[in-house]
Formats: structure tokens, sequence, C-alpha cells
């Protein structure tokens, strides 16, 4: 039982805004956060999930996914699920459990800006944009949202662009039920054999998802073959990682040469 | 504030705090199958279904579940007869303690629902989020794979 | 599944189901947190946020706001000093607790007691609380527990018990059989190595939890998740004076966590105080933090062989972790020896010993294995390293040295639980029967012939194997009772003390029970553990229930089989010698039957009136060991160190399964609880001694999935000392997965793991070392 003094409701996103600027305001989706955050001075709690925000909707160049879709709903979309190489139809049985995926919602697994999200780094590969409200409706990139601290805004929709490529997730933790302790996204589009452009996502450093600029660069214009010891020592170079009870550090970037190992060989 | 919630397939109407958890709702109405074993969304013991999906009760707002179905362990049997899943896992000795179990019942139930011939690695992907430590789980996957096909056979 | 046994058997040695499997698939409130009784308190402990500090002032005046009925502080609770280990009176642990102190221990020790209305308003009243600490300093690594300068922590006045208490050193014990430093100096081989075996949390999934209150007539009762509810009753009396009666409902695991007091005097001191119904559910993290968790210890073992594999010599010296308190101290430490060692009875000489020190983190206590786990990964580790330096195969060079039937080790008699032991010469050992067919079933042979890594894939496979035993019972201490009633409807009542914690022990009892009055399961009803019904009963612990309480019922059930064979003379007429029990009724030679209902109902109401009802005692001379040998396949990533347990074979010796589906449920479920000690489960402090893992979200039992298929076989033996030829089974399978999943390690990668948890991370780097 959280000790607060009401539960709200709103019924659009602009009234939902509204009560959240209240001082002692929690905005809650899927509502998993509450057993993470150890909440002390919450007084009102703000339910997004009443707006509504569940659509996906396919678009000719876009899939728009509102912000309260539940993780588990990603893949009922079968365009959406195949995009990129099965990529959200592999991935999505990794996060989580079939509990979890039932709540969380896309919104929520980004709002919190969590460094063990595997959904912030897969939907970072894929280069996803969202649409907030601050007072206003505006667009930022998901990377520089996590960069940034934008607070109070409500993330009412995510779209992800129809780019060409294969991607692929890549997760290691110690249980098979546990956050990760790293996870790494790959995407890469080939033009014949060359690596016409890449993106690589490495996320539970354990800080949030990052994308990796040097290794991305040195992918592209290369042929797939024969790079991946090369790719991976430069991972393990460049890499910002830090240590928590997981794992250290440098054990951090070990897992990260070995995930993009795994990861180069799927692609 | 008044919710009204269908549990078990009978509509309620509630009185609850407004920061109250599903699963204490429940147990506070006697559906004390709901166990309480961890608040942190990591062991699936309050496990419950909420419009046929299995979801967490103890980091489920009550408020958030106004005009929804939740069905608990209390609503797949009867006092005359269990249901399919509970007779395999007594019959495999799935069930030791117990307390895990109205849980995996109500996660296996949506499972095969879902997936009425799941494989091996389905139905342990399915149920991860329900943790047990008495059995070491091997009985529960051959209760709930047996089930599956005495399920398809029928 | 049913295994060869001597008897002609109807009832034991088959899978009946459970007889509380019905309610427990269904939900039903047979919880100690499903109980609710009218005006009932919520009681909420304040816990030390410090690992070692004196309160220096304590005020509760601001939390006594509305709806808070008492807040009771070391100052309000009786200053009488005990232990929390459920154990046989006296204890062989020592008495340095109390309900509250003026001292804390560690992060997490009780400082206030908190009853009100409800959940809110005790957490309101709790944060109201103003309590003033002096911090000492602590010792949060037991390694430096007796180092020079290192604080007391137990300097209170009132200790007993404890060795030598200003050293920090709760107990020490040592033996020695022949002269292991001559013997080692003769040996072809000697191994010298540094075991680390780490605490661990029970998670069972049930918190711990208790409820009192006064019934109508003003006695005091307890509703207690707990394995030992007549030492709960003793211990309550001890610390308040008062009696009280103690029920057990069904306990929702405990693995050896709920063979202490952990919350019973927090509500009893409150329902005195207040005169209310008292109920006190602990949070995850209390259980984690404030209860009990696994003796961490270190073992320096030395062994020495000849070139013909003779095992010649055998020491481990340890150190034990017994955290604030020394719960089990003692007796956990010993087991680590008395139930490892005898299995290698063939040495010329042995030596065991060692301290188990204070340190300022959470009290260790009973965990299934208690101690052997603890004892057998050094073992197991030292003889397989041994083995390859001699170049024997590790299954040939363990049995060759390993125990026989028809031997004995003078460990028995030297090493009991906490004091002497006795003798036994050993009436049933299949080790070799485990060893050569589950080396057969496994594969052994034919898998250590493969190569080991694929650098293609960059993984590594490798095969290990271990061997263990056990115990059944503590001899000439652990008693137990049981009750049969018969009844005018052909049932009959079995009242047990034995504590079924979701082991099924209830269901076996009644197994024996129906064999022996040849009736069926159903007709046995089950009541188990409630100091003011069922008859006296240890509990359950020490892998006792199937052997000691098992031959309690089949005593009774002997009895009644007289009792009613006598009445029913008197019935029919006809002499005793001449009538048998078959099938519900007793049948005479010349085919008259008397319905066991119709015989009892004779009795209450027209002829010879009386109720027949027998109670019967079992104190057992001897703890036959059961045996296992254990193979784990395993897979290891060469790239992240992470390793996963294909395969794991136990190939058991428990005698006569009574129950063969529920013996091998135990069988498995302490294989993944061994496999998490293995590779899973970690005790992470901050700093200032704070559990990190003190949630289901950091500290990772195994989940499904990550364990790949566990394997239970029965090896065929007869226990002539045991109820139908059993011994007992709940503990022997934690002993194995620790040193099998590291032997099986090293025999991929060559890379020995002398500490558990093997850590993905730790093998990583090892492995980066080799150059694999």
């Amino acid at each position: 039982m959280l000790n607060v003094k009401a539960y709200l409701k709103p019924d659009t996103v602009q009234s939902a805004y509204e009560m959240g600027q209240i001082p002692g305001s929690l905005y809650v989706s899927g509502g998993l956060m509450v057993a993470q955050l150890k909440i002390s001075n919450v007084e009102r709690i703000v339910d997004l999930k009443s707006v509504g925000l569940t659509h996906i909707e396919d678009h000719s160049d876009v899939f728009k996914i509102g912000a309260n879709v539940k993780i588990s709903d990603l893949i009922s979309n079968p365009y959406l699920a195949n995009l990129n190489g099965d990529l959200l139809k592999n991935s999505i049985k990794e996060i989580g459990s079939t509990q979890i995926r039932n709540m969380a919602t896309l919104g929520g697994s980004i709002a919190f800006k969590l460094g063990w999200s595997d959904i912030i780094t897969i939907f970072m590969i894929l280069d996803s944009n969202l649409e907030i409200y601050d007072g206003e409706f505006s667009k930022i990139s998901l990377q520089e949202y996590v960069k940034k601290s934008p607070k109070g805004v409500i993330i009412t929709e995510i779209e992800v662009p129809k780019s060409g490529g294969i991607a692929v997730f890549e997760k290691f933790a110690k249980s098979n039920f546990d956050i990760a302790t790293l996870n790494l996204g790959l995407k890469v589009v080939l033009d014949g054999q060359i690596v016409k452009d890449a993106c690589v996502v490495v996320g539970s450093r354990p800080m949030v998802s990052q994308r990796i600029k040097e290794v991305e660069e040195f992918l592209i214009g290369k042929q797939l073959n024969g790079i991946t010891k090369d790719a991976c020592d430069l991972m393990e170079r460049v890499v910002q990682v830090g240590s928590d009870i997981r794992a250290s550090a440098e054990y951090r970037k070990a897992l990260s040469r070995f995930l993009l190992d795994k990861a180069l060989r799927r692609v | 504030m008044k919710v009204t919630i269908k549990i078990n397939g009978k509509v309620q109407s509630v009185e609850i705090e407004p920061g109250e958890m599903l699963l204490e709702t429940l147990r506070r109405l006697g559906y004390k199958g709901v166990k309480h074993a961890c608040s942190t969304a990591s062991c699936g013991a309050c496990s419950v279904q909420i419009d046929g999906k299995p979801v967490l009760s103890c980091t489920t707002f009550t408020a958030a579940v106004d005009g929804h179905e939740v069905m608990t362990i209390e609503g797949f049997s009867d006092e005359n007869s269990l249901s399919d899943i509970q007779k395999a896992l007594i019959e495999e000795g799935g069930s030791q303690c117990g307390f895990c179990i109205p849980g995996l019942v109500v996660t296996s139930e949506a499972l095969l629902r879902e997936n009425p011939n799941p494989t091996r690695q389905e139905v342990i992907d399915y149920l991860k989020g329900n943790l047990c430590r008495c059995t070491g789980y091997e009985s529960q996957t051959l209760a709930i794979l047996k089930v599956a096909k005495e399920r398809q056979s029928k | 599944m049913k295994t060869l046994i001597q008897e002609k058997l109807n009832v034991v040695n088959t899978s009946i189901e459970k007889v509380d499997g019905k309610a427990l698939v269904r939900g039903k409130p047979v919880f100690t947190d499903d109980f609710d009784l009218p005006n009932t308190l919520t009681v909420k402990i304040l816990r030390s946020p410090h690992a070692h500090a004196i309160i220096k002032s304590i005020d509760t005046s601001k939390a006594m706001i509305e709806g808070v009925a008492c807040i009771l502080t070391y100052k309000d609770v009786p200053h009488v000093i005990y232990t929390r280990a459920g154990q046989g009176y006296p204890e062989p642990s020592p008495y340095d607790t109390f309900v509250l102190d003026r001292k804390v221990r560690y992060v997490g020790d009780g400082v206030a007691i908190i009853a009100a209305e409800n959940q809110s308003i005790a957490e309101k009243a709790m944060k109201l609380i103003k309590v003033d600490y002096e911090i000492l300093p602590s010792i949060l690594d037991y390694e430096h527990a007796m180092d020079k300068d290192a604080p007391i922590i137990h300097d209170e006045l009132e200790i007993s018990g404890a060795y030598d208490p200003k050293r920090n050193i709760a107990a020490h014990y040592e033996m020695e059989i022949g002269n292991v430093e001559e013997e080692l100096k003769k040996c072809d081989y000697v191994v010298d190595e540094t075991y680390h075996t780490p605490n661990q949390s029970h998670a069972m999934m049930e918190p711990h939890g208790a409820i009192s209150y006064f019934d109508p007539n003003g006695r005091l009762t307890v509703i207690s998740s707990t394995q030992v509810p007549f030492h709960a009753r003793r211990i309550i009396k001890r610390i308040f004076g008062v009696n009280c009666r103690v029920i057990k409902p069904r306990i929702g695991g405990g693995f050896g966590g709920k063979q202490a007091l952990h919350v019973e005097p927090y509500v009893v001191a409150v329902t005195l105080k207040t005169g209310k119904p008292a109920k006190c559910i602990y949070s995850r993290e209390e259980t984690m933090t404030a209860s009990n968790t696994r003796h961490a210890m270190r073992f320096r073992a030395r062994a020495g062989a000849m070139k013909d594999g003779t095992l010649v010599a055998l020491e481990l010296w340890g150190l034990s972790n017994t955290g604030a308190y020394g719960e089990h101290a003692l007796t956990v430490f010993m087991v680590g020896g008395s139930k490892t060692l005898p299995l290698y009875n063939k040495v010329k000489a042995v030596k065991f010993g060692g301290d188990v020190v204070y340190s300022n983190t959470e009290p260790a206590g009973a965990f299934r294995g208690y101690g052997a786990p603890q004892g057998m990964f050094p073992i197991d580790s030292i003889l397989d390293e041994l083995a390859y330096k001699i170049g024997m195969d590790p299954i040939e060079f363990k049995l060759k040295n390993s125990i026989r039937e028809g031997e004995t080790s003078p460990i028995f008699k030297i090493m009991g639980e906490g004091r002497e032991g006795v003798d036994q010469i050993i009436n049933s050992c299949k080790i070799e029967e485990c060893a050569v067919n589950g080396a057969k079933k496994f594969g052994w042979y034919e898998k250590r012939k493969r190569p080991r890594i694929d650098p293609e894939r960059q993984i590594a496979h490798g095969y290990g194997v271990a061997f263990a035993m056990q115990g059944s019972s503590i001899p000439a201490i652990d008693m137990g009772g049981a009750t049969i009633k018969m009844n005018d409807d052909g049932t009959f009542n079995l009242l047990v003390g034995a504590t079924d914690l979701g082991t099924g022990s209830d269901t076996i009892l009644a197994q024996i029970a129906a064999e022996v009055l040849h009736t069926k399961v159903e007709k046995i009803i089950v009541y188990s553990s409630d100091t003011d019904m069922t008859p006296f009963d240890k509990g359950a612990y020490a892998s006792s229930t199937t052997y000691v309480s098992g031959n309690a019922v089949k005593k009774a059930a002997e009895r009644m089989k007289v009792e009613i064979l006598k009445a029913a003379s008197e019935i029919m007429n006809k002499p005793t010698h001449t009538l048998e029990l078959d099938e519900d009724s007793v049948v005479s030679e010349d085919g008259d039957t008397l319905s066991f209902g119709d015989l009892q109902t004779k009795l209450f109401y027209t002829f010879n009136q009386r109720q027949l009802e027998v109670t019967e005692s079992f104190v057992s001379e001897v703890a036959p060991p059961p045996y296992l040998v254990s193979f784990a396949e395993v897979e290891i990533d060469l790239g992240s160190g992470k390793v996963r347990v294909v395969d794991f074979l136990n190939y058991v010796d428990c005698g006569v399964p009574i129950n063969p589906v529920l013996a091998k449920g135990q069988v498995e479920g302490a294989s993944a609880q061994g496999i998490g000690m293995a590779l899973f489960e970690d005790h992470m402090m901050d700093k200032n001694g704070r559990l990190i893992t003190d949630d289901f979200f950091n500290y990772k039992i195994p989940a499904r999935g990550d364990i790949g298929s566990i394997k239970v076989r029965f090896a065929r033996s007869y226990e002539p000392t045991g109820p139908f030829g059993a011994k007992s089974v709940s503990e022997i399978g934690l002993d194995t997965p620790g040193p099998a999943i590291a032997n099986a390690i090293f025999d991929a990668v060559g890379i020995r793991m002398r500490k558990l948890p093997i850590k993905s991370e730790d093998l990583f780097f090892e492995i980066k070392k080799k150059g694999l």
C-alpha cells in the first residue's frame, strides 16, 4: 500500500500533465515501478493509462506506438514484430516475465530511464523518436531523451522508422529471470557484403543505454566477414561501463565484447 | 474510493484506499489463495489474471482495476473438483509446500489458453516469473506438459 | 514409480497423493497469514540501521499516535537470555540473545516492537521513534573476527554456553584420530588447499510469521510458521514465564530457516501487554536480512594418498561465521565433519576442528544439510584434486575409499550433535550401486572421452561427480511421538508432533500407519503439530521425520493393531492368534469378519466400552546415513564464464522410499538449492553491513530454465532399523551440487574453483588468465 491521498484518472494528456505539475504527484502506467522506487513523499498518483494511447499504427514510413501499449502487445502487430529481421519478436521474450510484460507499458519502460531497461536498448537500435508533452507536444529522439532529464513530461507516443537492415538484441543476465548485467543491440544495413549503416547500443552498463559511435563508424564501409575480432577489441576499448552488485566494470567490458561477438555472428 | 471489479465471475463493489494494491484488496476480501511473497515483482506468487492475462497483484493498483475482470486461484476449481492442472501438479509432485502453486496455476491456465500445445521450452519461458524453492521445477514442467497433451487429445 | 523392496507392501513405497495436496493447489487459507482474528493488532519491528551500536536513548513518546496500541523497547520486555535455535533441551547453542537488547549487533537487529490497529499506522509510528545510537566498531568480515583489536560483540554478563566470547568465539571443536601430520609425510600425493562456502538465504516462499492471542479461556495461543512448535513453546515459557499452545498450520517452506524463533516472541510480548491478538508477518526484506542464513565457512583441507589410490589422511580445519548470534553455531560446524568424514572411513588418520565466530552480520542458523554441504565441498573437491594428481578416475578413487555395509567409522562415536555421538555399524549402504549404475546412466565414461572445448562455438563441456552421506536423525536425542485413535466410522486419527513444512511428512506418516493397519491412506486423518493436541515431536530437522517420527507411527500402529485384535477377539469370541487384519476389517481363520467401523461402534456403545487409542514414542540409537552419488554436466561460455548445469543426475540410497514421488521431489528440490548455492546465490553487503541482496530482485535463486534437467534414481536398498526399510532423504541432495559442479568445471577448463558461489565473472577472468 502506498500512503497516498488520491488516485487520479485523467481523460486527456493535457489534464494528466496539469495534475502531474502539482508537487507530490507520480505518474504511473503499468504500475511496476512502484516496486522499484522507494517512494516516500508521493501524495497523488496520476494513472496515465486512462488517457488511452494504446494504438499501434502502421504508416508508410513509420510505426506509431501509443505509450500505454503493453510490452506483451508490441508483437501483436506482425509487421512491427517482424521489423528489421524479427527484432521485437525475438527480443521481447527476454524482457522480465509473462506477468511483467502484461503490465509494463512501452512509455513507462522508457520514462524512468533505468539503466537496465532492455526496452530502451531495443528501441534505440530502431532509431526511435518520442512524442512528449510538456504543455505542448514535441518530438525528441530516444537517444536525446535518455541523455537529458526533461522533468514532468509525459511520453505519449513512440515512433519507429521503417528503416532497412537487420537488428539483433543480446542480453547477459545471471539468471533466466533477472535484469541484464549488460545488454547490447546491433543493427546493420548491408549493401551487398558492405556495411552501409550500423547502430550499436549498449545498455545496463549499469548506466542507461548508449550508442557506441566508434564501433558504428568502424563497421561502416567494411565487409562483415573477418572484422569481428577488431570490432570487439574496439568495443572493449571504448565502451563506458561501471560497477555495481551485478558486475565490475572490467567484467562488463568483457561482456560487451562477448555480446557484440554473438550479435555479429547472428547478423 | 469505490471501485467495481468482477472477481471470479462475481461483480463486487469495493471501498478501497487510493494507494491500495490489488493483492491487499483481494486478501482483505478473503481471496487468501493470492499469496504475498516478495513485493518486488520478482516471484509470481501473487499472480492473478486481469481480463484473462496473468499479472502481479502485488504491483497492480486496485484503483486501476476498476471495471475490469479478475480471476484468482479460487476461480479455477470448486469444492467438488480440481482443475486438470491442479490434479497434474499433485500427481507429478509439482506442489510441495504449495505457497507458489496458486500463482503458478493461474499463470499456467493462461499459458494453455494462449498456446494449447507448448513445447517444454515454451512452458519454461512462459512460467519463468513463477519462482519455486521446493521442487527444482522439473515436476511442474512435466505436469503442465501432461495437461497440454491431455487437453489436446480431448 | 516403484522400487524393489523386501516386504510385500500395499501402501508404503507407492506414490500416494499428498494428503494436504488438494487444499494447497486450491489456494485454501491454510498458512499463518491466512488466519484473520477480529481486533488483531499489526506488529512491526523497528530495526537497527547500524551493524554494532549501543542504544543511548530511545524516545517513543511522539510515536504513540492514535491507533497505536503499544511500543515496546528493551526496557519493556523480559531481560531473559536465550537462544533462538529450536533444538533439544538443553540446547547446544549459546544463550546470547534477548527479545530486545540495549545493544544491537547487526543491521536488522530488533530495536522496538510496534503494535497498531493496522499496518499504515504501525509504519507511521515506526518513523516517529527517536533512537540515539552510539556506533561501535564492527566486524563485517568474519575472517577478521579473532583479530587482536576486534571489538567484542557479546560483552553481556548473562551470556552462557559460548566458547570464548571475549575473542568472539561462539564455539570451538577439535578431534583427531591417528596422526594426520605424520601420515601426510608418508603419502605419495598430498593436496593442501583452502575452500570457501557462502552465506545462503533459505528463500522459502512463505515469509516468517506468527499470530498470538488468548483463547476464550485465557490460554495463550500462538499460530506460527515454525518447524519446531514444541521447542517454540518451551522457549516462550523460558522468556515470558507463560505456558502456551503453539499451533503449526501449513508451512510454506522452511529448509531450516524456521528451526528458530523469529517472530513468536514479538507477538507474544504484544499480546501479553495488550491482551489483544497480535500478528506479525515479515516482509521479504525482513525474511532475508533479519532471520537466518547458512553459516559461511572457510576450510583449509589437507589430504594425502598413495599411488595405488589409497586415501591415507584427511583433515579439515575451519572457520565458521555464526553472525551476530550463535544459533546452531557448534552443531552446524560439527556436522561439517560428523556427517561427511565417515564416508571415507578407511583413512589412517583424520582430523577435524576449528572455530565458529561471531560477526556483525545476520545470524546464521540451520539450513538444509546443516553443515554437511559446507564440509562436503572441501572434502569432495580435495579428493577430486587428489584423483587427478594420482591419475585415477575420480569415481574409482572415491569408491575405493568409501564406506560399505557392515563397516563403521570411529567418528560416529566421537562426533555427535554438540557432544559425543553413538557407535553404529552400517546396515545399508549402496554407494557402489549408486556410483556404478549412476555412471552408466549418466554416460560418464563415454562423455569423458569427448573433447571438452569447442573452439568454434567458444563453449566448453565438463563432467563432474560428487559423493555424499548424511544422517537420519540425531541419535539418542531426537524423540518423536505418535497417537492413533480409532473412530466408529472405521477411520483413524493420526496425531503427530512431526512438522510437515511442505515436505509431505503428513502423507508418508499416514502411509506407514495405513500399511500396518491394513487400511487406506484416506482412512488415516492426520493432524500434525499442535502442542495442545498432538504428542511431542522434536520437529522437522536433521533428516529425522521419516526415520524417527516414521518409526514412532509404525510403533503406534503396531500397538493399535494389537489393541484391535484384542478387542475383536473379545467381540468375536475367537482367540487372537486366529485373527488378522485385512482391508479395514478383522478377519478370522474361519472366515468371519468384523469391520473396523463395527468394532469401534460396539466398543463405544454396547460392549466392553472403551476408546481404542495408543501413543508411542521413538528415540533412535543410531542414525543410518543415506548415500548419494551425483553427476553433473556443465556447459561454460568461454566468452563470459557463464556456467549452465545441463544435466544433473542423482543416484540415491535412502533405503526404501516410502513415497517415491515425494522422495524424488525432496532430492530434486535439494539439488536446485545446491545449484543455487554453487552458482547463483550470493550475500552482498554495503560498507556499513547492510545486506544489499535483500529481496528476490537482487538475490537470485535459480529460476525456471536456469537449471537443465535434474534426474533422480533410487538404489535398491533396505535399512533394517528404518520404518519399512526407509532412511532419510530430505537434506542429502544439497551436499553434492557444489563439489560436482566445481569438479565438472575443472574437467571442462582445467580451473579449480575453490570458492562458492562460482560467479561467471570470477570464472571468466580465470579462463582469460589461462588463455583459453
